[in-house]
């Protein structure tokens, strides 16, 4: 036998050959041959090794490195560094996706190092299309066991024992079926082997045919001694090509060898084999219409019983097997069945191959001990979510199965389980599902692919797959009505009960499964109109306006800057917006997340042109409305959204009188916020405007202190509760009240309203400075910090991407010199003096989900160190002080310190006079979310008015009609958002200048020049 | 069935067999669970899903239709589950399509209808939605409007499954699902035969009978049970008649009945010759070579007055009768009692003479009667069927149908034997393909396999036979080799079709007139006697030798006596004791000397000078027409009774007008003596009537008083002289049919002849061994091809009425000639060309139709146009005792034009 140097183990599975393996080994080939290579660098053809995102794929052995995304281009240099002069070519190692770390060999990635490989243990290893690199891994040797050593009953026993279920997805025990099919009588049995895979999504099937397809053969051979037939089938979809070959090229090299035919291993035991080719249709995986369909006859299922063990094909006793449960069999009859279940939980055993797709960052096939957790795959082997989304749901089983979702991310995945979750195990299909996915949409999507391949037999599935199908894309375009969620929840239950085969009665799964996780998001649908997840096109406009909580018309304002018309721009964005400067510069962007353009390069800047917008249009003089309403309302707190609540309801000619506690108007925009972000003059004009309405705002007056709650209910009619939630969370640690130690908040507040004596360093914080969280108010707290010329620590106790601040933020502090240690959690304040010396801290690691979707951080015992501080700031999270509100006031608090709002409002509290909204009902969350409460408060209160006095509702004066241009690019270029340009970074650490410059004309028209106006329908 | 288990229904304690599914036990203990997709005498395929009930520790709901029972079951069928899940789905079937019952056929007949009505729905929950499918019908017997169909698949089941055809089946997926015939055809252009079984099986509006469409609703129709006029297999249908119009035609669903529902395309869409505007409607008297229409007294004071004056000057014999094997026992019981009273004569015969009577005379010596020894029903009990000369689905397509059913479904194994890869060899285990006319040579080579091998029946032959050593003698001379040379089939097919006869636990023969047209008819047909005697296949369920009669009372016309030789029943004319059974009966005096074939009527000139033809055409269907034509224009005075104008009424003096089917009572026989019932569904078109209203006028005329007021009287004196009908009268018919012998009234009918003995002399069977002859006339240099007349599906006998029918016409309009491709493109001729064929007898233009079913070097045609003479052709060489004439083989050149 011929030694080689090295094996070149290059990927030949369909998804490689589909990124270009093949034209890859061309030009290997070639290349070795040119350097004179060709005797001592062999090249094997492998099936799928599994990581098919990053294909084409090479392993060079005996180092085992392993090369991702290899192309031709590639060869050249490759085979000069690596196998001339032996230097991995580093571009072309796998790179961490968080931690960008390059990891040369196979066996140290994620994604391999996690994974349990038994049924793929050939994969990327031999050449499939040669039997004895089969049979040198101890193929076979489990058939000639059984064969020669192994009664038929002794085959069943064993697999009986090793607890293999199917793999198909049922799970019904293997051995129990072939023990029917055995004892049925009959002259004539079949063993089949369902290699009919058409889950939307998965392809561990045709991984296995391509990558191993003896192993198949191998446990066929097995089943058909073990239950007496003589004569099988492989139905494999024509859409495998590859699979075929290889399956074909397997049963004639082993017929040549005598493993299959005649007189197998001279045992006198026969068995023929026949591949069967199905024509894509979905039901022919279905095991009944399966063997209708090999008789010839169109694929539908038939009823059972008759049971396929006893009159299965043309009525004789049937064992139909998967191809995974095959490919285990070999195995268990060589190894044993005790060496089979050592690994699985009580019920499944052993291992599953899953096809994990989506919105995964390492699409590919994977195999997993049975009980390993969905959190382990998605994320370790996964490899987590790709461009910082959040996991929303796994969909296991495909248009059969249900969504397992973020809160059950630590659910061990095996047979019982995921049932338990209304899911099915499915053949293995897993469908990754982001943050942007609509449950709604998704189930119109499986609903549509069993509609379409329903094989219209049974009444309710062709015909109840059609009308859940039509209710659910109602309910997508926006026509959903009461009663929809019963009645599709009604029809669930009858076409899961009726239907003739398993296709029909699991078709309902994917609607059950996200009724009973996102339910909420359908009941928005259908009562708001809105699509959460910002899919159903149907409901919006545009993702971006849809995305906005308070609906700004992105599109129109964006296409106004295009054509240089500024003030109409600003006139739009007032419209529904009162602070555009300030969501200009401090909004969360839901809208960007949503940009169609970021699927194709990068989001349009949509913050950065609204605050171009607010930066360059002259401001609009505003006139005040004159007070036509006799009812008097009260607005408690000015922030973003007593104001907006205010401006609204002074627009509808209600006088309104706002009472602040703190100096100045603003809330926590005004001393939450850090001037350098946004400049105090900014907010204040836009508050002006909003003053200018004839809006009296009294500041410095606290309810409770300065003016009684019962006076304020005697003096106003209705009163908006919005005091935000300005207190800092408790650490909870030893030494909390110290001195030194700061709330997040407060030390902001306190910044905001004493800036001099903070500057002039009359207050301080010491040279050293911790701050503990992750959120946006621990990095503001760090910056300013920073910018007082203090040494800043941030503590976060998990990763840095499970960091709730802006991204663009950390990366902001840190530019800024701010050092950040990641999973560190605090465990006391160590003082000397009664002033802070030192934070004693704790290291974590990650354990399992939380309800977030993110690890918990576990403490690792013993990791306990000290670092010396000055003084602590304690930002892990805000919660209202209600405790102005008097108790007997009707107006009910609950146990977080948020306002209960009454059952069917969206901002009435417990008491029909008090309205509630902003951060004090929702808890922390942004501006805009703030301004829609305000929105919401205004609307409410005006209707609740005129109901009372029997009005007809409110009628807004028409607006000004303010022409939209509309200039589309023909061709669209990749091209990445405008840079933000920004302060330089030393002049930033000695001052509160606006950090981000705001863009050019020119910039700002370009960027808007990106957006793909989806709101036009042409 | 026994009814070992027990089970909880509804709280009933019931019992059944463990074979039954749960929808059977309830519905016998009166329980009622509605269905939708289960259709008697198909398979369950569980698919509407109405029929759902709880079972106790089922996952879920269950079809009844398809599920078993089991020991100690508890079923519900009537809980709120499953009110809701059949409710759902009626909901989902009522709003899939256009169910609009104001111009719906099927209103009031509804399956669908009667759901939603029981279930009390008002209306669906969802929005109705017609698929919005075009209606088609671009034939003028079946309408599908798809968008009415609930997808239940009785249709594609029944054609597959109980047709054996397969021409519809369900394509596309999911809500698009529809029922197509191959690549979206009409019907019209695909395979199928129009049985209209798919339209009967139809539970909603979306398969309707379009030759009934506006025709009357379901409650303004009057339904009438009565017999297809059709072909031998006398299938029992139900007309829907409204004002004096035949609409839809539904096969009776009984099991009494020989096709338990099933009808073929002529039964089903084949019976509005009876409303053809060309019926005659007066009589017509011949002046100057013209017809001109007369009153009945004129005609048949005409027809008497010319019977006197032959019989007068010529004598008694100078006359013949031929009848028809269509007409009704009563009809043709009083024509042959005509002839011998009233003309004198026993020369009274009537069509079957050119095809079947070599049956009549082999079987007769062979058991000792000429009928079908059992019957179609009884081949049910057959392992192995050998099919000769038969081309069974078009000849007998119910049968045929049901056979291949059996097959299918069944185990049952078909031998089929023809010169023709004819469609049933589709579902042949073993298909022999000898050269026509070499039957008595393969015959003869099974039984020498079988006696070689030593299979035949030791006990049977030496109980129940005699002349074994003769047979065995003849026989030995054909080994397989020797028969390969004669038939040209390979010797290992006749070895296998041998064994696989032989070794039958039951074997029947079928055969028809690829057997029986030829010089050796007899033989033929004794042969596969004594293939049968041989292997002990007689006398028992599932076995025997079977004629198949294409004509719907072949079989009563001879029962009834229209033979020259034998009054009804078989009786010899010749015997004295008959003779005065007769006498007594008729009131006069009879003549003892057997009287002359139609064959010797009309081929050998001057035999008769006066005939009197009824339903008959041998200016079509006689060999050697051209002969033919010029014996009648010899004849003196010649009468044809008959619905239309055929070739024969057109060289007739006088032509009376006769009443179909449709507009009389009476009996028909079927090809399995199967006596049943026709009844009187209109009136009678024009001045037609009866032919036994016409035969009394007439006997009154001449001299005698026959006063029958209805048939049932005529059938009452035909079971008092008659004895195999002894035991028949209409008040016992009306419940079913009667299969002879039945002496008397207590005898239940027989369903199977032969049982302890046979009727010879010996009571044993006969051995009559025959050696191989060639046929009349082979083919040579300058008639190089062997021209044969077969039958085809739409049409029968020379379409003396079928030619009549729209739909039918439609089908099948022309006469073709039937080329093997090689011949074909030797002759240089393609598809539809027309060609001259040419015998030593005369010559035909007509197209030709190229088909890979045809053997090289035999050509082959209908005879059912009037257009194309086909028989001018034929040799009229007949068969020494049958005197059948060879219409299976003769010479002729085919030429292109």
């Amino acid at each position: 036998m011929k030694v080689f140097r090295s094996h070149i183990l290059l990927c030949g599975g369909t998804g490689c050959r589909a990124s270009g393996s093949l034209a890859v080994k061309k030009a290997l080939t070639e290349e070795l041959a040119k350097k004179n290579l060709s005797d001592e660098m062999k090249i094997v053809e492998t099936g799928c090794q599994g990581f098919c995102a990053m294909g084409p794929i090479m392993v060079v052995y005996p180092d085992g490195i392993i090369y991702m995304l290899v192309q031709p281009d590639d060869v050249p240099e490759l085979v000069e560094e690596h196998f001339i002069k032996g230097r991995p070519l580093e571009r072309l190692l796998y790179k961490e996706p968080t931690t960008e770390e390059v990891i040369p060999t196979m066996h140290e990635i994620p994604f391999f190092a996690n994974q349990e490989l038994r049924v793929l243990k050939n994969r990327g290893i031999i050449d499939p299309e040669r039997i004895d690199e089969y049979i040198a891994r101890d193929g076979y040797a489990g058939m000639a066991k059984a064969l020669t050593e192994m009664t038929p009953e002794e085959i069943i026993q064993e697999v009986l024992d090793s607890g293999l279920r199917g793999r198909g997805g049922a799970g019904f025990p293997t051995g129990l079926k072939w023990k029917f099919a055995a004892g049925s009588r009959g002259d004539i049995k079949y063993v089949l082997c369902n290699a009919d895979e058409g889950d939307p999504g998965a392809f561990m099937d045709r991984s296995v045919l391509e990558a191993d397809p003896h192993a198949v053969l191998e446990g066929m051979v097995i089943a058909a001694r073990a239950i007496g037939s003589h004569h099988g089938y492989i139905y494999c979809r024509a859409e495998y090509p590859l699979a075929l070959t290889r399956l074909n090229i397997a049963i004639e090299q082993a017929t040549e060898y005598g493993l299959l035919g005649k007189d197998i291993l001279g045992t006198g035991f026969d068995l023929d084999l026949e591949i069967y080719q199905g024509a894509g249709a979905f039901v022919c995986g279905e095991e009944t219409a399966l063997m209708t369909s090999i008789e010839g006859k169109r694929g539908m299922p038939r009823p059972r019983p008759p049971f396929p063990a006893i009159a299965g094909l043309w009525e004789k006793p049937s064992v139909l097997n998967n191809v995974e449960t095959l490919a285990n069999i070999g195995q268990i009859i060589l190894k044993g069945s005790a060496w089979y279940n050592s690994i699985g939980t009580e019920r499944s055993k052993g291992t599953k191959v899953f096809a994990l797709t989506g919105d995964v960052n390492n699409v590919g096939l994977v195999e997993v001990p049975m009980g390993t957790t969905l959190g382990t795959i998605v994320f370790d082997i996964g490899g987590g979510i790709p461009n910082g989304k959040r996991f929303k749901a796994a969909q296991l089983g495909g248009p059969s199965g249900g969504m397992i979702p973020l809160e059950h991310l630590n659910t061990p995945i095996d047979y019982e389980r995921v049932a338990e979750l209304g899911s099915i195990m499915g053949s293995g299909g897993m469908i990754v599902m982001n943050e942007d996915m609509c449950p709604v949409d998704m189930a119109r999507f499986f609903m549509d692919f069993c509609q379409d391949e329903s094989c219209g037999k049974c009444t309710p599935c062709r015909e109840g797959t059609k009308r859940m199908l039509e209710i659910l894309t109602n309910i997508c375009e926006g026509r959903g009505q009461e009663g929809d969620i019963e009645l599709l929840e009604e029809m669930a239950g009858i076409i899961k009960d009726s239907a003739l085969c398993g296709l029909g009665q699991t078709a309902p799964n994917p609607v059950l499964s996200t009724l009973r996780y996102f339910r909420d998001e359908y009941e928005a649908h259908i009562k708001d109109k809105r699509c959460p997840a910002v899919v159903c096109t149907a409901l919006f406009k545009s993702p971006c306006q849809h995305a906005c909580p308070i609906g700004m018309d992105v599109p129109s304002y964006i296409a106004l800057i295009r054509a240089g018309r500024l003030e109409d721009a600003y006139k739009v964005m007032l419209r529904t917006n009162p602070f555009p400067s300030v969501c200009g510069r401090v909004c969360d962007h839901q809208c960007q997340s949503k940009c169609r353009r970021g699927t194709l390069d990068e989001p349009v800047a949509i913050k950065f042109l609204k605050r171009f917008i607010t930066d360059n249009a002259n401001r609009l003089k505003v006139d005040p409305v004159p007070v036509t309403r006799k009812e008097k309302i009260a607005v408690i707190g000015a922030g973003p959204a007593g104001l907006t609540a205010a401006k609204d309801l002074a627009i509808r000619g209600y006088q309104v009188v706002a009472f602040e506690e703190l100096p100045e108007p603003g809330g926590m925009t005004r001393y939450g916020i850090p001037s350098y972000r946004l400049p105090r003059n900014i907010l204040k004009d836009e508050i002006d405007d909003i003053k200018a309405l004839g809006i009296e705002i009294r500041c410095n007056t606290r309810v409770g202190r300065d003016i009684s709650f019962e006076k304020i209910s005697e003096d106003f009619d209705y009163i908006y509760l919005a005091p935000g939630a300005h207190k800092s969370q408790k650490m909870r640690v030893e030494g909390e009240d110290m001195e030194g130690v700061f709330g997040g908040v407060e030390f902001l507040r306190d910044f905001n309203i004493n800036e001099e004596t903070w500057l002039k360093g009359e207050k301080s914080l010491g040279s050293q400075v911790a701050v503990i969280g992750g959120g946006n108010s621990a990095i503001d707290a760090a910056r300013v910090a920073r910018r007082l010329g203090v040494d800043v620590t941030i503590l976060y106790r998990r990763f840095r991407q499970d960091m709730p601040a802006a991204k663009e933020e950390i990366e902001a502090a840190e530019h800024e010199g701010i050092k950040i240690e990641y999973l560190v959690a605090p465990l006391k304040i160590i003082g000397k003096d009664g002033k802070v010396a030192g934070i004693t801290c704790q290291r974590m690691k990650p354990g399992d989900f939380d309800s977030s979707g993110r690890r918990r951080p576990v403490p690792v015992e013993g990791s306990d160190f000290t670092l010396n501080v000055d003084s602590v700031v304690a930002a892990i999270g805000q919660t209202p002080d209600l405790s102005f509100v008097p108790e007997d006031s009707g107006v009910s608090v609950n146990k977080w310190s948020y306002f209960d709002v009454a059952e069917g409002s969206k901002s009435q509290s417990t008491s029909e006079k008090f309205f509630a909204g902003g951060d004090a009902v929702t808890g922390p969350w942004t501006v805009v979310g703030a301004i829609s409460g305000g929105h919401q408060a205004a609307v409410d209160i005006d209707q609740a008015i005129r109901n009372k006095n029997g009005e007809f509702p409110y009628e807004a004066p028409p607006e000004e009609k303010i022409e939209i241009p509309l200039e589309i690019d023909e061709d669209t270029e990749e091209q990445p958002q405008a840079k933000m340009p920004e302060l330089d970074n030393t002049e930033r650490r000695s001052n509160f200048d606006e950090v981000e410059l705001g863009y050019t004309l020119e910039t700002a028209v370009e960027e808007a020049k990106r957006c793909l106006r989806c709101d036009v329908e042409i | 069935m026994d009814k070992n288990i027990s089970l909880t229904i509804d709280g009933k304690e019931v019992t059944a067999s463990p074979e039954q599914t749960i929808l059977e036990v309830a519905r016998e203990n009166g329980i009622y669970i509605p269905t939708l997709c289960h259709y008697e005498g198909t398979t369950n395929p569980g698919a509407c899903r109405v029929c759902v009930v709880e079972v106790e520790n089922a996952r879920s709901l269950v079809a009844s239709c398809c599920m078993p029972v089991s020991p100690g079951m508890v079923v519900k069928t009537d809980t709120k589950r499953v009110m809701d899940a059949r409710r759902l789905v009626i909901e989902l079937l009522w709003a899939s399509g256009d169910h609009n019952c104001l111009k719906c056929e099927k209103n009031g007949n509804c399956e669908l209808q009667d759901l939603i009505y029981l279930m009390k729905i008002d209306k669906p929950r969802f929005e109705i939605e017609s698929p919005g499918y075009e209606i088609e019908d671009a034939n003028s017997m079946i309408r599908r409007d798809l968008n009415k169909c609930i997808l239940c698949g009785r249709c594609v089941r029944v054609c597959s499954e109980i047709r054996g055809n397969g021409v519809i089946d369900f394509s596309m997926r999911g809500s698009q699902t529809k029922i197509v015939p191959a690549f979206y055809n009409d019907l019209i252009d695909s395979e199928c035969e129009f049985c209209g079984a798919c339209v009967q099986a139809c539970p909603v509006g979306a398969l309707t009978f379009k030759q009934a469409r506006f025709g009357g609703r379901p409650w303004e129709v009057q339904k009438v049970k009565t017999t297809c006029p059709h072909c031998g297999a006398g299938c029992q249908m139900e007309l829907w008649i409204n004002k004096d119009r035949i609409g839809a035609v539904y096969g009776i669903e009984d099991d009494n009945t020989e096709n338990r529902g099933q009808l073929c395309v002529k039964g089903r869409f084949g019976l509005d010759f009876v409303h053809s505007e060309e019926r005659l409607t007066k009589p017509l008297i011949k002046k100057n070579g013209g017809f001109k229409e007369a009153s009945w007294d004129e005609a048949l004071d005409l027809v008497a007055s010319n019977f006197k004056k032959i019989k007068e000057k010529h004598g008694s014999d100078a006359l013949g009768g031929i009848a028809s094997s269509k007409s009704t026992n009563e009809d043709v019981y009083l024509f042959q009692k005509f002839i011998r009273v009233c003309l004198g004569t026993n020369n009274v015969d009537f069509c079957t003479r050119f095809c079947h009577t070599p049956s009549a005379v082999a079987l007769s010596r062979a058991f000792g009667g000429g009928a079908m020894t059992n019957s179609m029903r009884l081949s049910e009990k057959a392992d192995v069927i050998l099919i000769s000369g038969l081309n069974l689905t078009e000849m007998c397509p119910v049968p045929g149908a049901l056979t291949k059913h059996l097959v299918t479904f069944d185990n049952l194994k078909l031998i089929v034997v023809d010169p023709r890869r004819i469609k049933i060899i589709d579902n042949a285990e073993v298909w022999l393909s000898p050269k026509i006319g070499t039957d008595v040579a393969w015959t003869n080579g099974m039984m020498n396999v079988i006696i070689n091998e030593d299979l035949y029946d030791h006990d049977f032959v030496e109980r129940r036979t005699e002349k074994f050593d003769e047979l065995k003698e003849v026989v030995s001379r054909y080994n397989p080799q020797k028969v390969k040379e004669i038939t040209g089939i390979p010797k290992e097919k006749i070895i296998e079709a041998a064994r696989l006869y032989a070794k039958a636990g039951r074997a029947s023969i079928l055969y028809g007139m690829g057997e029986t047209q030829h010089i050796y008819g007899t033989d033929n047909v004794s042969a596969l006697c004594n293939l049968a005697l041989l292997t002990g296949n007689m006398g028992k369920e599932g076995t025997g030798v079977n004629t198949i009669a294409k004509q719907n009372n072949g079989q009563g016309a001879g029962d009834m006596g229209c033979l020259p030789p034998i009054y009804p029943g078989g009786q010899q004319v010749s015997n004295p004791e008959i003779n005065k059974k007769f006498e007594k009966a008729w009131g006069t005096k009879l003549s003892m000397k057997p009287g002359i074939t139609e064959s010797d009527m009309v081929i050998t000139k001057g035999k008769v000078k006066g005939l009197y033809v009824v339903g008959g055409n041998p200016m079509r269907s006689g060999p050697n027409l051209n002969n033919i034509e010029e014996t009648m224009e010899d004849m003196d005075f010649i009468v044809v009774q008959d619905m239309f104008l055929t070739e024969t009424a057109k060289v007739a003096d006088v032509v009376l007008p006769a009443c179909s089917f449709a507009e009389k009572d009476g009996t028909f026989t079927n090809t399995a003596r199967f006596i049943q019932r026709v009844r009187k569904v209109i009136d009678p078109v024009g001045e037609s009537k009866s032919d036994w209203e016409i035969l009394c006028e007439l006997s009154r005329k001449m001299g005698y008083e026959w006063n029958y007021s209805h048939p049932k009287e005529i059938m009452d004196e035909i079971a008092s002289l008659t004895p195999p009908y002894g035991g028949v009268s209409y008040d016992r018919l009306e419940n079913g049919g009667i299969r002879w012998p039945c002496p008397n009234n207590d005898h239940p009918g027989t369903p199977y002849l032969w049982k302890e003995k046979f009727n010879t002399a010996s009571g044993k069977g006969v051995f009559f061994p025959a050696d191989y002859n060639p046929p009349a006339e082979l083919p040579d240099e300058e008639y190089p091809f062997i021209f044969s007349t077969v039958k085809e599906l739409c049409h029968l006998h020379t379409g003396s009425y079928t030619r009549y029918s729209k739909a039918l016409a439609e089908l099948s309009p022309d006469d073709l000639l039937g080329v093997n491709p090689s011949d074909a493109e030797k002759l240089g001729i393609t598809d539809g060309d027309d060609v001259k064929v040419s015998s030593r007898r005369g010559e035909i233009m007509i197209g030709v139709k190229i088909s890979d079913r045809i053997p090289e070097g035999t050509v082959f045609s209908t005879f059912h146009s009037s257009k194309i003479p086909v028989n001018v052709l034929t040799i009229d060489a007949l068969d020494k005792l049958a005197k059948t004439p060879e219409l299976k083989i003769c010479a002729v050149k085919v030429e292109p034009v």
